[in-house]
């Protein structure tokens, strides 16, 4: 029986286990190490995965489900689902709970499941190249990850057959593997620049003790959208060549956007690209379409400073939530493949006054320390002399009160576990109910925050407003996942209620999904 | 489960049994173990010991679940207790409520540039009711309700602010309108 560590991208995954005392990265059959979190599904229920996957795109980009990560544990009407959703070739509907789901030929999935599947491929990678069953993993997600983000993303590692040991912060999983076992003393930044999202995140490493002093990010930016940048680049060459938007039909638009991330990993080592696409789109007399282009690095490097220059700004706002001045860190730890853009590099250098770390494989690193993590948790070492993670919340999260207001009960930035109560009042006579939403964000104002849900209190004594106390107790263990208790303390009447979380899958739905999981059983890379 | 493992279990399971019943009772500098004078190098180096043995990372080989959630929880007020006393306005807000005997730091009084209901800075009960049928007499514009509510408040909570500042706002309007409203 082995444990993984996951990191499970928005473009790419990599797994990676502690096999002798050394961390090994997994590959796939072909030796390939970086999984691209791809699921392209068949009318007849057959599902293909990764590389095999990204082929797919092309030829069936509306089955073809690609950042389904941008997706995760986030309500259909959330701004970010419809902006998202608006530009993939694929169809996100509105299904039970509020919850997005993707239209796929034989059925609807829910996220969860695609990312369920796509963990259920790793899972069986790591078993056929470590010839054992593989039971437990730590998953990483973004340290700004929401508690519906994380919840989700606990229930597509249930679907995928797999004791959920730990969801832990990318950039602390990037800092485990930088410093476990070097016994440093030193603070440092974990600047991760994802393919989905970026974040940043200062810590003090003291020995195994890796404190996390503020973590603060941007869920919606990432390399994507350096390759949507791209994108529009090529699409108006594109235009000014044959009078079509090329973005208008989805085969075409799928085709320019994988050109577009080629050309960006090319642009990294060489300062041009040039060359012609093939078959971009078809003519009015049906005769194929070719794109001729020239782009060099500092026509990319424009299209982009914006992207780079909101990194900047969130490196900013979390060092001064650390209270710290980019001179007071002592290393820069890059991660995420859009830390490989020479930009980003120098970029980081400028703003730091230092040389970011680029010795650490930032495509790896954050599996990596995943992968420690797991076989702490695991027992696998001598438990006191491994690591201890101390991470923090990386938002508030409070309820809502009279007014349209939010009152906050854990703040940002706040060591877990975590354990607060605040006590609230009626605000109406003779009110016997109380509704409690829940919401997770700084802003005073409730509906500037991110709704999680809301539970109830009923059964309370009748009785002028004001006078009837509720006690209101948020518990965030260290996965991020909060626990909410309302009680009533006159009448000790309280009850540990359940938080609806909106655009969840239910217990009984994610059972469900991890027995069909069982019943299809995921197809293995196909061996050459 | 390797003998250590047990050992550290047996260890832990201990210490939950004799915390967990009284950390209610504890102040933060009990807590972390260190003197009410510690700097923060102190209080830190202290932490990070605690949070080498007491992080819930460490007690997975603990399978009893209310054991687990008890040590949590102990954990966590070790953790909140850092957090208080590494942070200088707020150590210095928790020593002014310790020396009344408040275990734990309130977060009301974080932004306690006033506290949003008056009332909140009232600890009798009695007071508390007379001072917020007062606040209705006073929101009604009827004086002389106002006077004599604030009035009972204050023989319950003589010392309080709050109260003679609004009983005096109220006699003050009481006068300048001779009597209140209607009758």
């Amino acid at each position: 029986m082995a444990v993984v560590g996951i990191d499970l991208g928005t473009t790419n995954s990599v797994v990676a286990t502690v096999n002798g005392g050394e961390v090994v990265v997994i590959p796939d059959a072909q030796g390939r190490r970086l999984h691209p979190s791809v699921v392209s599904f068949a009318a007849d229920g057959t599902k293909t995965y990764s590389h095999e996957a990204v082929a797919r795109r092309i030829v069936d980009p509306a089955y073809t489900v690609y950042s389904a990560k941008r997706l995760i544990g986030q309500p259909f009407r959330a701004d970010e689902v419809k902006m998202a959703a608006s530009r993939f070739p694929y169809r996100v509907e509105e299904g039970n709970n509020e919850q997005a789901v993707f239209v796929g030929p034989d059925r609807a999935y829910t996220i969860p499941e695609i990312s369920g599947l796509m963990l259920a491929y790793l899972k069986q990678c790591a078993e056929g190249f470590l010839n054992e069953a593989v039971t437990g993993a730590v998953i990483t997600v973004p340290a700004n990850f929401n508690d519906a983000q994380r919840r989700a993303t606990m229930d597509a590692g249930r679907i995928a057959g797999l004791d959920v040991m730990r969801v832990l912060n990318e950039p602390t999983a990037a800092a485990l593997a930088y410093g476990a076992g070097q016994n440093m003393s030193q603070r440092i930044a974990v600047y991760d620049f994802g393919g989905g999202t970026f974040d940043v995140t200062i810590l003090q490493v003291e020995g195994e003790v890796f404190e996390v002093l503020a973590t603060g990010g941007d869920t919606f930016l990432g390399g994507d959208d350096a390759d949507t940048m791209l994108l529009n680049v090529l699409a108006e060459l594109f235009m000014t060549q044959h009078k079509i938007d090329p973005r208008q039909d989805p085969s075409s638009r799928a085709r320019l956007l994988l050109a577009a991330e080629q050309i960006k990993r090319h642009l990294s080592d060489r300062t041009e690209a040039k060359g012609e696409l093939k078959n971009i789109g078809v003519g009015p007399q049906g005769e194929p379409l070719n794109l001729r282009f020239q782009i060099d690095r500092t026509l990319f490097e424009q299209s982009i400073s914006t992207l780079v220059a909101r990194t900047l700004r969130t490196c900013d706002e979390v060092l001064s939530a650390a209270a710290l001045l980019p001179s007071q860190v002592d290393e820069v730890i890059m991660v995420g493949g859009s830390t490989r853009i020479p930009l980003v590099r120098a970029e980081v250098q400028r703003h730091f006054g230092r040389a970011p770390r680029i010795d650490l494989n930032p495509d790896e690193v954050v599996s990596t320390g995943a992968a420690i993590q797991a076989n702490n948790l695991a027992g696998g070492a001598g438990a006191s002399e491994t690591a201890v993670l101390l991470d923090v919340t990386p938002r508030a999260l409070g309820i809502a009160v009279a007014g349209g207001f939010a009152e906050p009960i854990v703040d940002r930035n706040v060591q877990v576990p975590v354990e607060q109560t605040r006590i609230f009042s009626t605000s109406a006579d003779n009110q016997t109910v109380v509704r409690i939403q829940v919401c997770q964000g700084e802003s005073r104002r409730f509906s500037e925050n991110t709704p999680l849900g809301e539970l109830e209190l009923s059964d309370l004594p009748p009785a002028r407003r004001g006078e009837v106390k509720i006690e209101v107790t948020f518990r965030i263990d260290t996965n991020g996942i909060l626990r909410v208790r309302a009680r009533d303390p006159n009448s000790g009447l309280g009850k540990e209620a359940a938080v609806n979380i909106r655009g969840q899958m239910s217990d009984s739905e994610v059972d469900a999904a991890a027995a069909k999981i069982d019943a299809t059983a995921v197809e293995p890379a196909p061996r050459l | 489960m390797t003998d250590a493992g047990a050992q550290l279990a047996e260890q832990l399971t201990g210490f939950a049994k004799r915390i967990f019943p009284v950390v209610n009772r504890m102040n933060y500098y009990q807590l972390l173990n260190v003197p009410p004078k510690a700097d923060v190098p102190a209080i830190r180096a202290s932490f990070y010991q605690a949070a080498a043995q007491l992080h819930p990372d460490r007690y997975h080989v603990i399978a009893d679940a209310q054991t687990r959630e008890q040590l949590e929880t102990i954990y966590a007020r070790i953790a909140e207790a850092y957090r208080v006393l590494t942070t200088p306005d707020k150590r210095q807000a928790y020593d002014a409520g310790l020396a009344e005997g408040k275990m734990r730091f309130d977060q009301k009084d974080r932004d306690a540039k006033g506290p949003k209901n008056p009332e909140d800075s009232l600890t009798h009960a009695e007071a508390k009711k007379f001072f917020r049928m007062g606040m209705i007499c006073h929101g009604k514009k009827d004086w002389k309700g106002a006077v004599m509510n604030f009035n009972f408040a204050r023989t319950f909570e003589p010392a309080a602010a709050v109260i003679a500042e609004k009983l005096a706002e109220a006699q003050k309007a009481q006068t300048a309108k001779g009597g209140g409203v209607g009758k």
